[in-house]
């Protein structure tokens, strides 16, 4: 696989198995570089950027801050009129 | 804006041309479609006898202001609207609620935005969705504010077309930093609102969330003989280089910029940004003894006028200037105003006091700032100069590289969630900031010499490091 596949996956498989539907930016770099020690901060939000334009990944935003999410876990936007979102 | 033949791409070529006119979608019969004796007989459909307390009071009450809105869109009628009409009705019934109740009735936050955004739609959604249908969904969407906040009437007029049409009608201008704000709409009117905005209005979504916020900056040079740089140009210009962080999160926590044109502070950005830009100049306030002659004659009004149609007695150049210079580096013999240019800290008291007589250098950049933050995790902070002057000049390539790369790079490996720059600096300590930036310490950094000692040197920074031979020590010093 390329890099950014590999990227990819790794973010995937965080966002899919951690114990949190929605996340930080910042704990989502820290699950990649598990994986990919030497992944950098850009590098992970411009394939991030991607998955969201592509709607595998969405954003979750209280308005002050924002998270990350994989598409379809957790809360959704159909549901976050309803469940307290 | 969706009506047919309407659909035109906004473009530059044809910016001149495109009018109020071309796009409207109201006519001017439905923007005044009732009477003040309509108004003054208005019911709204929820009682809310305790928000109409509150327009007894002698100022401007926004429960009037909602109730004008609640009649205009109870007669436009719901075959011109997008979302339901009564939604300021359904609103002022839920804050009526809310006041009975001392509790709010808003969920906070949710996935709404428009596609391949991270920022710039906010979700609200109401939790007495059975009672107040209207609004169920109350999104806000921020829109960036043009430079220096000029508009046309024509683009103010689309924007409240918009807003109507595919929203509650309700807007603020501006939000805090700046934004123009559409308040309240439904997720289906997201898209349809970005794609108004960005065809007939030619602008672009705001910064929220853990975004880059959208920068805002004073008229600057536009109208203001203070400016010490393009503020229009440089907030321009940072607004399109950092598009990625304005819109696809990355950060801790929220990041602002601002730009004030001088020390004035029009924009307040030294207590209300993460970066702030501040103009100053590196030579001598330029001083025109004749004009200073006539301000102390009386013939020349002080303060530009500013203290006109009230007798405030003659011009005391001693006691309304030169006592009350904070650094105390001004003289006037009675003939000569004189300035120890080196000691001035730029409070600008003098220049706006006598405009005409003194002026700003012509060596001109920029201060930066850092830190600036309201309280939400730590008490609110002001920002700290870190760096004293920087020549602000388009491209702006020694600002991008030699601080806000640097400054990015650094926050987001090393501040937590929703930490800001400034409490990141308070964390790690200035020392640490100025290592990031290669910026020398500066004796003015200490604020109060002895109580925050933050600058250590390191071994390799003192001649002979930590090492000393103690035989040669005690032949200088004796026991």
């Amino acid at each position: 696989m390329g890099r950014e596949e590999d990227i990819r996956q790794a973010i995937l498989d965080y966002g899919s198995k951690g114990a949190k539907s929605k996340f930080y930016f910042k704990d989502m770099l820290a699950g990649v570089k598990k994986v990919i020690p030497d992944a950098g901060a850009s590098e992970v939000k411009n394939v991030a950027s991607k998955m969201v334009a592509e709607g595998v990944m969405e954003y979750f935003s209280t308005g002050s801050s924002t998270m990350y999410g994989v598409k379809g876990r957790g809360i959704s936007v159909e549901k976050s009129g309803d469940s307290g979102g | 804006m969706g009506i047919p033949g309407q659909e035109k791409l906004w473009d530059k070529e044809e910016k001149g041309h495109r009018t109020y006119n071309d796009v409207r979608i109201f006519t001017d019969d439905q923007l005044n479609n009732y009477t003040e004796e309509e108004l003054k007989n208005f019911k709204n459909k929820h009682d809310i006898p305790m928000l109409e307390e509150l327009e007894k009071g002698p100022w401007p009450s926004f429960v009037s202001d909602l109730k004008r809105e609640a009649l205009h869109r109870r007669k436009l009628g719901k075959d011109n609207l997008m979302i339901e009409q009564d939604v300021a009705e359904d609103l002022l019934g839920l804050m009526e609620l809310s006041y009975k109740e001392g509790e709010t009735h808003w969920k906070h936050g949710g996935i709404v935005g428009v596609l391949g955004y991270g920022g710039g739609v906010i979700g609200r959604y109401c939790d007495q969705q059975q009672k107040f249908p209207a609004i169920a969904h109350f999104h806000t969407v921020r829109v960036a504010q043009p430079g220096g906040k000029f508009y046309t009437t024509d683009y103010l007029r689309t924007f409240c077309d918009i807003a109507e049409y595919r929203g509650s009608g309700i807007t603020n201008l501006h939000g805090s930093t700046g934004d123009m704000v559409i308040l309240g709409t439904f997720t289906d009117q997201l898209e349809p609102i970005f794609f108004d905005l960005t065809h007939d209005l030619g602008v672009d979504l705001g910064g929220s969330g853990s975004n880059l916020r959208t920068p805002s900056d004073c008229i600057g040079p536009a109208r203001c003989e203070f400016a010490c740089y393009d503020t229009l140009d440089m907030c321009y210009n940072l607004t399109m280089t950092y598009q990625d962080e304005l819109h696809r999160p990355a950060f801790p926590y929220k990041f602002k910029f601002k730009f004030d044109g001088c020390p004035n502070g029009c924009v307040a950005s030294i207590a209300r940004s993460d970066m702030a830009f501040i103009g100053t100049w590196k030579d001598d306030i330029r001083i025109n003894q004749d004009a200073v002659q006539e301000y102390v004659a009386n013939k020349i009004p002080r303060d530009g006028g500013g203290m006109s149609g009230k007798d405030w007695g003659k011009f005391d150049i001693q006691a309304e200037v030169i006592d009350l210079c904070p650094t105390k580096c001004m003289n006037w013999d009675g003939k000569k105003l004189t300035i120890n240019n080196a000691e001035c800290n730029r409070c600008m008291h003098c220049i706006n006091t006598m405009p005409e007589a003194l002026r700003i250098g012509k060596d001109t950049g920029v201060s930066i700032l850092l830190g600036a933050k309201a309280p939400i995790l730590e008490g609110a902070q002001m920002s700290v100069l870190t760096i004293p002057f920087a020549y602000a000049k388009n491209p702006y390539d020694n600002i991008k590289n030699g601080v806000i790369s640097k400054i990015f790079d650094w926050w987001i490996e090393e501040g937590k969630n929703r930490e800001r720059l400034g409490e990141l600096i308070q964390r790690m300590g200035l020392k640490t900031l100025i290592e990031v930036l290669g910026i020398p310490a500066m004796p003015q950094m200490v604020k109060e010499p002895r109580s925050n000692p933050y600058v250590f040197f390191k071994e390799e920074e003192v001649p002979g490091g930590w090492t000393r031979d103690i035989n040669d020590y005690r032949s200088r010093h004796p026991r």
